[in-house]
């Protein structure tokens, strides 16, 4: 038999692994910057290479968003964007489904 | 993962544009076909797409004090095969060098390669060894997006070990300093992710039955 609240339960549980693990690493490692991978990937490449990260120039020019604010803001774009594409076809189905 | 622009020699991107190209033109046809036989595959589409779209961005933080985001694409390979995720993951990626400077149009034959192809191709040839076992399906899911992941992060080591090998050691040494940074720190809050993000999405199953069967 399956529990009634499951999914609101694993829910809560993966949020809170989450947030635990933020705050266990803010505080065992002070000054941890939370980079990215592409940003980790990029030092090893200088490293390797020799060369500082600002000796890589594009090969073709790339815009480059003009802060971090704007560049959070791109990325919550594109998670609106993917939310936007799933919450409407789940919504379709549903009504589709009360339709019938 | 992505490779940032000006990150891969001119040749490796030239390399990996033409890997990339005839599996992207493969799931152009694929899709072509599949619209023209079932218009109702379009809405499944869009989600496994959106779905990509919306995990790519989440950058998620780890134990090592870094962060990093899962791919997303495991779903869409169990529901249309590596080639047409492969179409859909370059439509991401073309977003994100476009509009994010993550990656580049220089280095997006190598991401879509890492991302688009070699990962679906683990997960979905995961898929079809599971599908027909007595395997459970919320397991058989879990693996697919996980490898999915994992694979892709080691083809984008491959990729740079490949760019940049170290002076001692070469290749080898290289590939090993890559994957140490990017797959296996990272690899068991990925294993994380992908379980609470796919188990979420299994048991709704039964409340929306006709929806989340789609991704089954």
């Amino acid at each position: 038999m399956r529990f009634k609240y499951s999914l609101e339960i694993i829910t809560v549980i993966a949020i809170g692994v989450f947030c635990a693990v933020f705050i266990y690493t803010s505080s065992s490692l002070p000054g941890a910057g939370f980079s990215g991978t592409d940003t980790t990937g990029s030092e090893l490449v200088a490293n390797l290479s020799g060369q500082p990260v600002e000796h890589f120039k594009p090969l073709i020019p790339q815009w480059q968003p003009p802060g971090a604010e704007i560049e959070s803001s791109l990325f919550a774009l594109q998670a609106a964007i993917g939310g936007i594409l799933v919450g409407g076809v789940l919504g379709y189905w549903l009504g589709q489904k009360k339709k019938t | 993962m992505h490779i940032m622009e000006g990150f891969l020699p001119w040749q490796w991107c030239l390399l990996w544009w033409i890997l990339a190209l005839p599996c992207l033109m493969l799931g152009i046809s694929r899709l072509k076909k599949l619209l023209a036989a079932d218009r109702e595959a379009l809405p499944l589409l869009g989600v496994t797409g959106g779905f990509i779209f919306i995990l790519s961005s989440l950058k998620l933080p780890s134990v090592t004090g870094s962060s990093s985001h899962p791919t997303g694409t495991g779903l869409s390979a169990i529901s249309f095969g590596p080639w047409i995720t492969a179409v859909v993951c370059a439509i991401v990626l073309l977003f994100q060098s476009l509009f994010l400077a993550h990656g580049g149009l220089s280095t997006l034959g190598a991401n879509i390669v890492s991302m688009g192809i070699v990962g679906p191709l683990a997960g979905y040839a995961v898929y079809r060894l599971l599908r027909d076992t007595p395997v459970n399906i919320y397991i058989t899911v879990f693996l697919v997006t996980a490898l999915a992941d994992l694979f892709t992060y080691i083809t984008t080591s491959v990729q740079l070990a490949l760019a940049y090998p170290a002076e001692t050691g070469g290749f080898v040494s290289s590939f090993i300093l890559f994957l140490g940074i990017l797959p296996l720190r990272r690899f068991p809050l990925q294993l994380l992710k992908e379980l609470s993000l796919h188990w979420c999405l299994n048991i709704s199953s039964p409340r929306y039955p006709d929806t989340v069967e789609h991704f089954l």
